[in-house]
């Protein structure tokens, strides 16, 4: 176990810089997530960790050792890739146990420790298979056994269940949340989906333009984002952003209705954000009226997709069966104490500034 | 209907198959008649008659024997060592980085474009100067010296494709470049060192002008065949047979490995469906 600091880093490809000027800090033992829209920069974060890319400026540190120019063996890290990269001429119990024969274990120690670690993913009667002979979970679950194995001080997990299907992803999603809290290391996951980085992590680094656009727990990204960004990218379906006009605390939506705003400094145009599970059908603070496109059934909760008199779409989440039809023009309240006002920069508003 | 061959096909392989065979045959039907029945030509019908004659006079005549090993044995080490030093140079081409890389490997593909008979006159000199001259390095290093050109770049080409990610998988493993070669790169790559190793044991075989020039007292199959055919005697029996030595362990090699050259350059990654 161990934590990770990155200081400063930078990357870049000849003159188009990656990452840029990055500073971060995973905690010992903590499940940290990189999440963020495709070509920001994750991976390659992920492989500089690794020792697979080379870091062109800053400091990286493992357990309090700088390790910029170590092999990935002398980092303690073990890394699982996205297309499982399994050695096609060896056995499972071979490829598990690949790292242990590289670092001259002997047969017997070498044995029992895949055992157990075929034991922990239950893949023990694969063990003798070749991987053109497994489905895709089960070969995630060997190139999560080949990292677990060598007991390293850091996990990374590159897009790991991207190539399984939406079922087996919630299942390995699960077990590799157990795998944490059995193991306890410090594990680095970077995924393109958000809802992966909600229900994995302890700390979600959003990423932008090789840039953190915020890190927190999945909590506070969820409830207090900094940035239009990050309250887009963060939660599902999206929060609504709705046009407003902020001045002298008080709120005007392009939609109709206005909302006190107290504390917040003067912003001119504005987006108020919104979840879809801050409206209700009876009360709340003010009201608007959307007329209802679509309505999503899910069972326990609808979506209502809608539009506003100001032509903007909206989502609303509904949990009582209120018989709304498509074509219907519903009038919504707002909870307003969970709304959130974002300049036109994308920055957050917030009160006192 | 599919799967059916238009007719011209037919004709075209029968009549390149012809165009193949009755050379072969003639060789072969010319090793077994005494010579003066086909002093005409092999396909004379006016006297047949059969002899294994020039089959057993031709090893007492000639060091056939003898020539016959030696050329395995030039040919086995040529293969051996493009075997062996081709994949490596391809895999520190293709993957590893280091200085002058670009340059070096120019140089290396551009001996595709220098004939032999450029390189002969120079070597000599070189080989004479250091005191090579008969012996077997004298061939060896430039048989695989020179198949670097053609091999590395077939290896090579055949390396785009492995996949990047188990060479990383390697890495984070705990291999440095010799092992991740010796453990991941060449357990996945015997088909092209196959091919590789069977285009070169042809080329070494067949080779006449370097043995012909820089060895001595080693005189390899296809330079006593111009010895055998060199003289003035009708031996037209014993050419023959020389010949058919010569040429038949190539063709069996061809024919054993040849699915090494259908199967071609398919990755088995296993990755990934
Ligand atoms: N070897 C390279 N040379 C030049 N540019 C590169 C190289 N590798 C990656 N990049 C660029 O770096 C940027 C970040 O790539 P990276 O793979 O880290 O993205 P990512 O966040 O992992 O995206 P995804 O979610 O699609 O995997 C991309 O714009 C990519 O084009
Ligand atoms: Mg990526």
């Amino acid at each position: 176990m161990a934590s990770v600091t990155l200081s400063n880093v930078s990357k870049s490809y000849g003159a188009f810089e990656v990452i840029d000027n990055l500073n971060l800090t995973v905690d010992d033992g903590a499940f940290t997530v990189f999440v963020g829209p495709s070509g920001c920069g994750k991976s390659t974060l992920l492989r500089m960790i690794a020792g697979l890319e080379p870091i062109t400026k800053g400091d990286l540190v493992i357990d309090g050792r700088r390790v910029n120019d170590a092999d990935p063996i002398e980092r303690g890290v073990a890394m699982v890739f996205q297309n499982y990269a399994l050695y096609p001429h060896m056995t499972v119990e071979q490829n598990i146990g690949f790292s242990l024969r590289m670092a001259g274990l002997g047969k017997p120690d070498i044995e029992a420790r895949v055992v157990a670690a075929a034991q922990t993913l239950q893949i023990e009667p694969l063990l003798k298979r070749k991987p053109a002979q497994l489905s895709g979970g089960q070969r995630q679950r060997v190139a999560i056994g080949r990292a677990i194995v060598r007991d390293p001080e850091v996990f990374l997990f590159d897009e790991p269940l991207s190539n399984l299907d939406a079922e087996l992803r919630v299942s390995m999603r699960v077990e590799i949340a157990k795998l944490h809290n059995k193991l306890g290391s410090t594990m680095i996951y970077v995924t393109h989906d958000q809802t992966e980085a909600m229900t994995l992590a302890d700390k979600i680094v959003v990423m932008r333009d090789g840039k953190i656009a915020q890190s927190g727990t999945p909590d506070e990204l969820y409830d207090n984002p900094d940035n239009l960004f990050v309250a887009g990218f963060i939660g599902s379906p999206r929060m609504n952003f709705l046009r407003a006009e902020l001045t002298q605390g008080s709120l005007k939506l392009a939609a109709g209705p206005t909302l006190s705003a107290a504390g917040l400094p003067d912003a001119g145009e504005a987006l108020v954000g919104l979840r879809p599970e801050n409206f209700v059908l009876d009360g709340g603070d003010a009201s608007l009226v959307v007329k209802v496109d679509v309505v999503e059934n899910l069972g326990g909760t609808r979506y209502l997709y809608g539009t506003t008199g100001s032509g903007e779409a909206l989502v609303v989440e509904v949990r009582d069966r209120a018989g709304i039809k498509a074509g219907d023009n519903v009038q919504v309240g707002i909870n307003a104490a969970r709304s959130m006002v974002f300049a036109a920069s994308g920055q957050r508003v917030r009160p006192g500034h | 209907m599919i799967g059916r061959v238009p007719w011209w096909t037919v004709i075209v392989v029968g009549v390149l198959a012809v165009c193949w065979v009755v050379p072969v045959l003639g060789i072969v039907l010319t090793s077994i008649r005494p010579p003066a029945d086909v002093a005409l030509g092999w396909w004379r019908l006016d006297n047949i008659r059969f002899t294994l004659d020039a089959w057993q006079r031709v090893w007492v005549e000639y060091p056939l024997a003898e020539s016959f090993f030696y050329t395995a044995l030039l040919a086995a080490l040529a293969t051996l060592g493009t075997m062996l030093l081709t994949p490596a140079a391809a895999y520190a081409f293709h993957f590893l980085k280091f200085r002058s890389r670009r340059l070096l490997l120019i140089i290396i593909i551009n001996a595709f474009v220098l004939p032999q008979q450029v390189v002969v006159i120079p070597l000599f000199t070189l080989w004479r100067d250091m005191k090579l001259i008969d012996n077997p390095l004298a061939v060896l290093i430039p048989y695989v010296g020179m198949s670097f050109a053609w091999s590395i770049f077939l290896v090579k080409n055949f390396l785009e494709d492995f996949p990047k990610e188990l060479i990383e998988a390697a890495k984070i493993d705990g291999c440095g470049p010799i092992k991740t070669l010796q453990h991941v790169v060449l357990p996945n790559a015997t088909s092209p060192i196959f091919a590789v190793g069977v285009l070169q044991f042809l080329w070494s075989w067949n080779a006449l002008l370097l043995p012909m020039l820089y060895l001595r007292s080693m005189v390899p199959l296809p330079v006593l065949l111009t010895k055998v055919s060199g003289t003035y005697e009708m031996n037209w029996d014993l050419r023959s047979v020389a010949a058919i030595v010569t040429t038949i362990v190539p063709l069996i090699v061809f024919v054993v490995f040849q699915r090494q050259f259908a199967a071609g350059s398919q990755t088995r990654t296993g990755a990934k469906e």
